[in-house]
């Protein structure tokens, strides 16, 4: 079926100025915002020097791939969704036999020179097969309820594979995605509140007989860091601190103790939150918060815009993930969570997460450039 | 179109805005957690992140410095190099020690014993690893500093004594504290409830870099000097490496005071000069202020020995050494007076009216009294004497009858007008008080009345009595005051006012002083004199007037008390008597009195050169000096009287 209502020119120019510029800006000062903390968190210590330039240029290169993926075809993404659904359930099954051990757990696959994480890919595939499944479902019918079984069941097979490599914080999260599509698919409410439930009386059983016992330690650590304060408990005592210390305004950029005497382990990359809650304060905390919360209103707002289904499932579910990273991160590092390993995307140092999450944002850009397209799909590829 | 109906009849919008709110939702949580952290508990907070980074680190105060009279140092400072650590603050204790050993002489046993050390103290005590480090082994352990995390090299205020041997027994020295001066410090605390202050107390007197004072002046004044204990404040980084040390001075150490001293130390030195090989003990005083010029006790030893603590063998050599070289001679020891003495019983017959200047006892070498006879020094008799002349020529029959005259509690009594028989306090530790014996005391001590033939040897200054040297000095200065003011040494000043100078005592008439001095006068200016050779100070014509005395008993040394007095069978042949002189001078203006005891010296002649040069000295070095201390504001000075 071919395209129609194409009543917005699209030709290059102003397929630029139909990108949405608001987010892009605001992504753009979270960007050089989280390169200022990351120089004020890695000063005090030589080793880290060059790290705050690392990540600046990772983040240029960052948003051109970003530039690059937005302005592509939201057709694109479709047409390589289930490829690369399929593709990063193959290397995952890799991990499972072939990964390099690193970071105490099984989670890169090395290619070659290449070491690719591919369930930080999953979390992107994920999400495009299921908005596309969901398309092509309701494009040639009702959706059945055995329809979100079989969606269960592409999001339980990488969540199962992630659970085991082991990655709690990324299985959770590519779950959580699964079924913010399902959600947005339009799944039943009361299967929703079911689900629900069915967590939250399973969850005991889970904390018994599915976690490990680091895992375990984990929460119980997030429940009272006193119990273990020299091990597991001191890097949430000393985020604690650190934020709590900052107070209402803060102690002044590069003025926290806390983060100037590294008082908190990995306060560059995970923990690099709690700088900028001990050096601008409650402000500058509820402003960082305030600036994602405006970026996650306006991707839904392009979801909702989206005249194809594919566009608006991908682009909220693709806000869902980005959220999730940012709300389990400031819960973690405030200690409202376990510490499960997952960073502030744009401002915590490391470039897996942040091609995720500029992907990501890249599939809202896309689906708010082609809003008004119909889109037909069809087949598997 | 159907389908596109079917995708307008799913909620769209509905669902993004429960998502929206559920996300909503999310943020007012962790806001309200931010709230919670940051906003309500933010003082909580802050206090835990300065915990965190400011360590408290017992700070060592400097010690306040001691004087001599003329601002001449005695106890100063020199900075010295040490290396220690905290148990708590190092990785691994053997392998810090082992890096240390790379680098700096530090054997395996040496090693070995520090680990002891280290695991006898509680883990925040900084415990001493190298103590004085050479410039070579501070280079070499500064330049591999940032491999020794936790090892502080410091530069501390190493005590120093530049007028060493002259000064041992007065100033004393400063040690490391021992268990029980530590127990005494804490003393009174309760484990409970002073919990901090006893660790602050710990911390700051095991800190390797404190020393306490000893002996001396240093341990009486150790309140002044040693200051107040406090802390620095150092910011440390998560890794334990200090950053800075905080400007603080509501808690840091405040220095201790400093302390003049009476004595001049050029006058000091060259009292212990004057002995030669010789021991004994001389004493200088100012008769007008009581300020003590010389309070030298020979031989002496280096107390710079014992800062960084002394060996064993040394030590026991100092011990065993039969010249005590350890004992305070002048301050502690105490012997018979001897003929010194004579004045003061002279004094109590004058005063008693039992005889007066012109009375005349015949001596023909000796006195029988209750079937005994007690000899005179002279064999042959010195014929028909009078007071003056019994001083002149030390006659001790004379002193034996008005002794018997006066009997012993009027003698006594005369003796403490003189100041015997009292410890002078005078800011360092000991002080002999000596025995000024009379009926009550020798029940007391012995269980047995006195008898009459002890009042004859009393007479002549034999028997229980002893003096210090410091006494027979006091004695003497008040024998040459004319005013009738009982003068009272001093010898210390807090910072650099001397304390006031309290009189005490009704002395004798004047006209009874006056015929004491002439008699004394006689002694050493007229022929007949004891000790015509100490006359002459050969200073600006000035006469020193004084007596001499013979000590006939065998004094019990410092080192034999040690070890328990030796019988009298098992004692070397060394039992000669010891020499003693005390005077004063100029004769018709007295400033100066002077006291010399001279141990074994076999008789005065040993003493009175002494007396003599020392007197010279201290003229000499008289003129037109001003001490650089104060008198203290509230002061009474002698001469104000």
């Amino acid at each position: 079926m071919p395209t129609s209502f194409a009543q917005t020119n699209d030709d290059f120019v102003s397929r630029v100025f139909r990108l949405p510029w608001i987010m892009i800006l605001i992504m753009m000062g979270l960007g050089i915002f989280g390169v200022a903390v990351l120089y004020s968190s890695t000063i005090t210590n030589p080793i880290e020097a060059g790290l705050p330039a690392k990540h600046a240029v990772r983040l240029g290169i960052a948003f051109v791939f970003l530039f690059a993926l937005a302005m592509t075809p939201l057709g694109f993404w479709s047409a390589v969704s289930y490829t690369g659904y399929l593709g990063a359930l193959l290397l995952l099954v890799g991990v499972e036999f072939f990964g390099a051990m690193g970071g105490g757990a099984q989670r890169w696959l090395d290619i070659g020179p290449i070491r690719v994480q591919p369930s930080e890919f999953m979390k992107l595939a994920l999400l495009l097969a299921l908005a596309r499944f969901y398309h092509q479902v309701r494009a040639s019918g009702e959706v059945k309820f055995f329809h979100h079984v079989f969606a269960l069941m592409m999001i339980g097979a990488p969540v199962m594979l992630v659970f085991r490599q082991p990655d709690l914080g990324t299985s959770l999260m590519l779950a959580a995605t699964g079924f913010a599509v399902m959600f947005f698919a339009g799944i039943r409410y009361w299967i929703i509140i079911a689900g629900l439930v069915a967590v939250v009386l399973s969850a005991p059983l889970a904390y018994f007989y599915v976690l490990k016992d680091y895992q375990r330690e984990r929460v119980l650590t997030a429940i009272d860091p006193s119990r273990d304060p020299l091990g597991a408990g001191y890097q949430i005592q000393q985020a604690e601190i650190a934020i709590g210390s900052g107070g209402a305004e803060g102690r002044g950029y590069m003025q926290g103790t806390q983060s100037q005497l590294d008082y908190i382990p990995e306060q560059h990359t995970d923990f690099i939150f709690t700088v900028i809650a001990e050096e601008f304060g409650f402000v500058g905390s509820v402003g960082l918060i305030g600036a994602w919360i405006a970026l996650f209103a306006l991707g839904l707002m392009v979801a909702g815009r989206s005249r194809s289904h594919f566009g608006y499932l991908a682009s909220s579910g693709a806000v869902v993930t980005i959220a999730f990273y940012v709300f389990v991160n400031i819960a973690m590092v405030s200690g409202m969570l376990p510490v499960v390993g997952v960073p502030l995307p744009l401002i915590s140092y490391g470039g897996t997460a942040m091609l995720t999450v500029m992907a990501a944002f890249a599939v809202i850009c896309a689906t708010n450039l082609d809003r008004d397209k119909h889109l037909s799909i069809s087949g598997f590829f | 179109m159907g389908r596109k109906r079917e995708v307008k009849e799913l909620d769209t919008t509905r669902r993004l805005f429960i998502a929206g709110a559920a996300g909503g939702l999310v943020s007012s949580v962790i806001v309200g957690r931010l709230v919670n952290l940051q906003l309500l508990n933010q003082e909580e907070f802050e206090a835990r992140a300065l915990v965190n980074q400011i360590s408290l680190v017992p700070g060592v105060p400097r010690r306040g410095l001691i004087f001599d009279r003329f601002g001449e140092p005695l106890a100063t400072h020199r900075t010295s190099w040490n290396v220690y650590a905290a148990r708590e603050d190092l990785a691994d204790l053997e392998e810090t020690l082992a890096r240390i050993a790379e680098v700096v002489d530090l054997s395996p046993e040496r090693q070995e014993r520090l680990v002891q050390n280290f695991r006898r103290e509680q883990p925040f005590i900084p415990v001493s690893i190298l103590t004085d480090l050479t410039y070579e082994q501070f280079t070499r352990l500064s330049v591999m500093r940032p491999q020794l995390p936790g090892v502080t090299i410091e530069a501390s205020h190493a005590r120093s004594y530049p007028r060493g041997r002259d000064f041992a027994h007065v100033v004393g020295y400063v040690a490391r504290a021992n268990q029980s001066e530590i127990d005494a410090a804490l003393e009174g605390l309760d484990p409970e409830v002073d919990r901090q202050r006893i660790s602050r107390i710990q911390g700051v007197l095991k800190h390797p870099n404190m020393r306490v004072g000893r002996l001396g002046v240093e341990k009486e004044m150790d309140d002044w000097l040693g200051g107040t204990p406090g802390n620095h404040r150092y910011v440390r980084n998560a890794q334990g490496r200090t950053i800075r040390r905080l400007d603080d001075d509501e808690n840091a150490p405040k220095p201790g005071k400093d302390v003049h001293l009476t004595i001049d130390a050029d006058l000091q030195r060259e009292a212990i000069r004057l002995f030669g090989d010789q021991s004994g003990a001389a004493v200088l005083m100012d008769v007008n202020s009581g300020d003590i010029l010389t309070l030298a006790s020979n031989p002496t030893y280096d107390p710079n020995d014992f800062v960084n603590g002394i060996s064993s063998v040394d030590y026991n050599a100092l011990r065993e050494n039969e010249l005590s070289p350890l004992y305070h001679k002048a301050y502690d020891g105490v012997y018979p007076p001897g003929s010194t003495f004579k004045m003061i019983v002279g004094a109590a017959a004058l005063r008693a009216g039992l005889t007066d200047a012109s009375e005349r006892v015949y001596c023909p070498g000796h006195y029988d009294f209750g079937g005994r006879r007690f000899h005179c020094w002279e064999r042959r008799g010195h014929g028909s004497v009078n007071l003056k002349g019994a001083i002149q020529k030390s006659c001790d029959v004379y002193f034996y009858e008005i002794a018997r005259r006066l009997g012993p509690e009027r003698i006594a009594a005369e003796a403490r007008t003189f100041g015997l028989g009292i410890s002078y306090e005078l800011g360092m530790t000991g002080g002999a008080s000596g025995v000024v014996p009379n009926d009550e005391w020798k029940r007391r001590r012995f269980n047995e009345p006195w008898y009459d033939g002890e009042t004859l040897n009393y007479g002549i200054g034999q028997g229980y009595l002893t003096v210090s040297p410091l006494q027979l000095a006091v004695m003497t200065a008040r024998l040459a005051r004319t005013d009738g003011v009982a003068v009272m040494p001093r010898m210390v000043g807090v910072g650099d006012a001397v304390p006031q100078n309290p009189q005490n005592g009704s002395m004798p008439d004047a006209a009874i002083m006056q015929q004491l001095r002439e008699g004394m006068f006689a002694v050493t200016s007229e022929t007949g004199g004891t000790a015509l050779r100490a006359g002459d100070i050969n200073f600006n014509g000035y006469r020193m007037a004084g007596k001499t005395g013979t000590a006939q008993v065998r004094v019990i040394s410092a080192a034999e008390r040690v070890t328990g007095v030796i019988d009298n069978a098992d004692l070397p042949r060394r039992l000669r008597d010891h020499g003693l002189f005390v005077g004063f001078a100029p004769y018709d203006n007295p400033k100066y009195a002077v006291a010399v005891v001279v141990e074994h010296g076999g008789g005065s002649s040993s003493a009175y050169p002494i007396a003599r040069d020392l007197m010279h000295e201290a003229f000499v070095r008289d003129s037109g000096r001003a001490a650089s201390y104060q008198i203290a504001a509230n002061a009474t000075d002698t001469e104000a009287i």
